[in-house]
């Protein structure tokens, strides 16, 4: 008997094994971050889009002694013995920050929207995939990003001026205790409402599919301070009023850009590659061949100072013929071809390619556990945001200006037998973005948050580098972009110094 | 040995895999190993090697695809062309009583594209070990049929690439666990076995960067799951002191949905499965050298390529 308990036990731990699903990529879990400071002056911190924060008026607020107030607040203090377990799971989900919340979401959309139309095996020509978008690529996820954490930053600026304004207490100091930790800034208007009506108005521009999915997070998000005893419903209903004012004006913005034509529906691109001010020109090496992506991205309108950023473009790099260009090739060889592993880790580290949340998205995941660290309240969390993805935006836009201008082969268009740890993109070479991008970013946050600099630009270094090890870029575009990149960063940190906050 | 999924359910099913993971890890471990690059289901077979005997093959294969799936979607890639591997193993087998056997196996593999930009890769794979237990043997007349179970382990021998299409293998730290049914009249013998692979985690070389519906916030850091694996085989041929042929069937299925190959998908979190068949030959050349020979050929897949191989080696007993 006892011989054959052994094999049923044994078939029983086998299918035990099997009991458990799980999904395909576990999430961590966020720390509530308690801010460090109000910021009670930041009604006077310069807007961006917006004139000043005057340019939207806060109605005043009934005063707390009204019977209309008072029933409000007895309700939400009623509403704080009766929550529902999804009450608190959404209470808790917002808690760690309505902005850093609304920029996980774009980054979630922009991961999702950022596909390229792909090679149809089955028809053998480049056709769009279900989702397929013609703007997918760089300059789409850095432009969303800063068009969202603009939008966030004037309503936040708009709402602190009202809350200073007005004063009415925080709920937490007429006797209301709160679900979890609340900053304590006067509670008229509701900040959270501000950026959840600012964030999902200005994301459903950016992403029409999603209006739906995008109104349910905004209304969970504005009823989850209700839920949590942070805010009354005449506080929600006037945060939401300053974003219903404001995102039409950024969206005005938005149309005006020159983004929608960067696709160059008259493939004008061609021209200026036979153009182009440099001795051999970029083709695509892909197969089959395709169209650049974006190539008018460069013609974008900037945030900061178009005449600095565009005076600053590098001259063209050494023509192909040169010893210099050879050496630079065949550095770009021989690092394929003794690749370490160490190298791939920071290439594909780097990399953020297509249907990613892109580089802009990395480092505004970066950001996140600064901002987290440093405490920062949602107003300074949205200024820390606007100016690290202007500064990224214009990196972007000025890196396309120089790949369009010069039109450089990429390394293995000229030595096919060079290798790539990451997708070969189908842009041309110089300059390389992530050395732009990283170094403008790096030098936002180091000027935002001193005691990491030197964590910050090691990490911009390494981000230049990674597309030499990737096998996609020559040295000269890392250096060009690096350098590049840190004027248009020290452009924002200019702007940064003068805007109002410390 | 326990890994982070552990934490993602709580069934009665726990305590049994716990009880598993502890047995395994006991038994100081080891697995039938599982990855697509690897051997045929030659290595575990029903066959014990005897108390105090061993044996020790060394077997050099090469697969090739040009066509590929994507979910279950036959594809080729012009970027790509036509991916060879080629892997060298070494297979020890040892018995440590009469009803308890010891497998160690550990590949080098070689595996580059034809066309595009992916480059060569190389190295050691997953070394692998397995105990394989005879648990019960009945005499049916003048036939055999025997009740085995067999409970590996295998790990990455280095950190290789194992995000890219052309790459070395998964790079998770796998427990198979398995039970097979031998049954042999004369020469004449029939397996099926039935196993499951519970795959661990790996840490990608960049944050997850991805969309994924299920995903409420994208702070999911640099580790992902990699989907568990159901194995069934079946096996039937003939076997002699001197020589033996068979046929077999090997099926893998994801457990688990897991992603599907496309750009910016971690290629560790995709479901991957097949369907392959193959014939196994060994000869005894002289005293107690032989030769061994398979080829395997996919019917059918997912996320995996539409591969066939081949492999020949050498078997000495010692």
């Amino acid at each position: 008997m006892k011989t054959i308990l052994t094999p049923l036990l044994l078939s029983s731990l086998l299918i035990g094994l099997t009991g458990c699903k799980e999904p395909t990529i576990d999430e961590g879990i966020q720390p509530f971050s308690v801010p460090t400071s109000v910021d009670a002056d930041g009604g006077n911190w310069r807007t961006i889009v917006l004139k000043s924060a005057t340019d939207v008026t806060v109605p005043q607020p009934l005063p707390i002694t009204s019977d209309v107030y008072k029933t409000e607040l007895s309700a939400i203090k009623n509403g704080l013995l009766a929550s529902t377990p999804e009450q608190n799971t959404a209470v808790n989900y917002w808690t760690v920050g309505g902005v850093l919340r609304w920029n996980q979401i774009a980054r979630q959309l922009v991961a999702k929207y950022n596909v390229p139309p792909g090679y149809d095996y089955a028809t053998g020509q480049v056709s769009p995939a279900d989702v397929a978008n013609p703007y997918a690529g760089a300059p789409y996820a850095a432009r969303i990003y800063a068009l969202l954490s603009i939008a966030q930053y004037d309503a936040l600026v708009v709402a602190w001026r009202a809350k200073y304004q007005y004063n009415r207490p925080s709920l937490e100091r007429q006797g209301v205790v709160a679900r979890v930790p609340i900053l304590d800034v006067p509670s008229y208007p509701s900040e959270d409402a501000a950026i959840a009506e600012a964030s999902c108005q200005m994301l459903a521009y950016l992403f029409p599919n999603e209006v739906n999915w995008l109104k349910a997070k905004a209304t969970e998000h504005k009823q989850s301070r209700l839920w949590a005893g942070a805010s009354v419903p005449s506080d929600i209903k006037a945060g939401e009023d300053i974003a219903g004012t404001l995102t039409p004006k950024l969206i005005e913005r938005a149309r005006n850009d020159r983004f929608a034509a960067s696709t160059d529906p008259a493939n004008t691109w061609q021209t200026a590659l036979v153009k182009a001010p440099y001795n051999q020109k970029w083709k695509s090496l892909e197969l089959p061949e395709r169209p650049p992506i974006l190539p008018l991205a460069g013609n974008v309108k900037t945030w900061y100072d178009s005449t600095a950023i565009f005076r600053a473009l590098p001259v063209a790099p050494p023509a192909t013929t040169s010893a210099e260009f050879q050496q630079a090739l065949s550095e770009v060889r021989d690092l394929s071809d003794t690749r370490t592993r160490e190298q791939w880790r920071i290439a594909n580290y780097w990399e953020n390619g297509p249907n990613t949340y892109l580089l802009s998205g990395l480092w505004n995941f970066l950001a996140e556990d600064l901002i987290r660290q440093a405490g920062q309240n949602e107003l300074r969390t949205a200024r820390t945001y606007a100016l690290l993805n202007r500064a990224m935006q214009d990196a972007t836009t000025a890196t396309w200006r120089a790949q369009y201008t010069y039109f450089v082969p990429r390394p293995a268009q000229l030595d096919p037998a060079i290798k790539t740890a990451t997708t070969m993109l189908n842009t041309p070479s110089y300059v390389a973005d992530r050395a732009t991008v990283s170094t403008a970013a790096a030098t936002v946050l180091a000027y935002l948050f001193p005691d990491d600099a030197t964590r910050l630009n090691a990490q911009a270094a390494e981000a230049s580098l990674s597309g030499l090890y990737s096998g996609t870029q020559y040295r000269f575009d890392n250096q060009a972009g690096a350098a590049w990149g840190s004027l248009i960063g020290q452009l924002a940190v200019t702007g940064a110094k003068a805007d109002g906050a410390r | 040995m326990l890994n982070g999924n552990a934490y993602f359910c709580i069934t009665s099913a726990d305590f049994m895999r716990l009880l598993t993971y502890f047995t395994t890890a006991f038994l100081l471990t080891l697995t039938h190993q599982t990855h697509a690059q690897g051997l045929a289901p030659g290595i575990l077979d029903g066959f014990m090697k005897g108390q105090r005997k061993a044996s020790l093959a060394i077997l050099a294969s090469q697969e090739t695809y040009s066509t590929y799936y994507v979910n279950t979607t036959e594809t080729k890639n012009p970027n790509l062309g036509t991916v060879t591997t080629q892997a060298l193993t070494v297979v020890g087998t040892y018995g440590l009583g009469y009803d308890l056997d010891l497998i160690i196996s550990a590949p080098y593999i070689r595996t580059q594209a034809s066309a595009g930009y992916f480059p060569k890769q190389e190295g050691l794979q997953d070394v692998s070990g397995t105990l394989r237990w005879e648990a019960f043997d009945y005499k049916l007349g003048k036939t055999r049929l025997s009740w085995l179970f067999a409970a590996g382990y295998s790990m990455p021998m280095q950190e290789y690439v194992s995000d890219a299409l052309v790459r070395l293998g998964h790079g998770s730290r796998n427990l198979d666990g398995r039970t097979m049914l031998h049954y042999k009249a004369g020469p004449f013998f029939l397996t099926g076995q039935y196993g499951y692979i519970r795959r661990g985690q790996v840490t990608l070389d960049h944050v997850v960067n991805n969309y994924d519906p299920s995903q409420l916030n994208p702070n999911s850091g640099m580790k992902v799951n990699v989907p568990d694996v159901t194995e069934l085989i079946i096996r039937t041929g003939i076997v002699t002191t001197r020589a033996s042929v068979d046929v077999w069937g090997q099926q893998q299925t994801p457990r688990t949905e897991g992603t599907n190959i496309g750009p910016g998908i971690p290629f560790p979190t995709n479901g991957v499965g097949f369907t392959r068949v193959g014939t196994t030959a060994w000869l005894r050349l002289f005293g107690k050298v032989g030769i061994t020979a398979t080829a395997s050929t996919t019917l059918s897949g997912r996320n995996t390529g539409k591969s066939t191989r081949i492999n020949g080696g050498l078997v000495l007993g010692l």
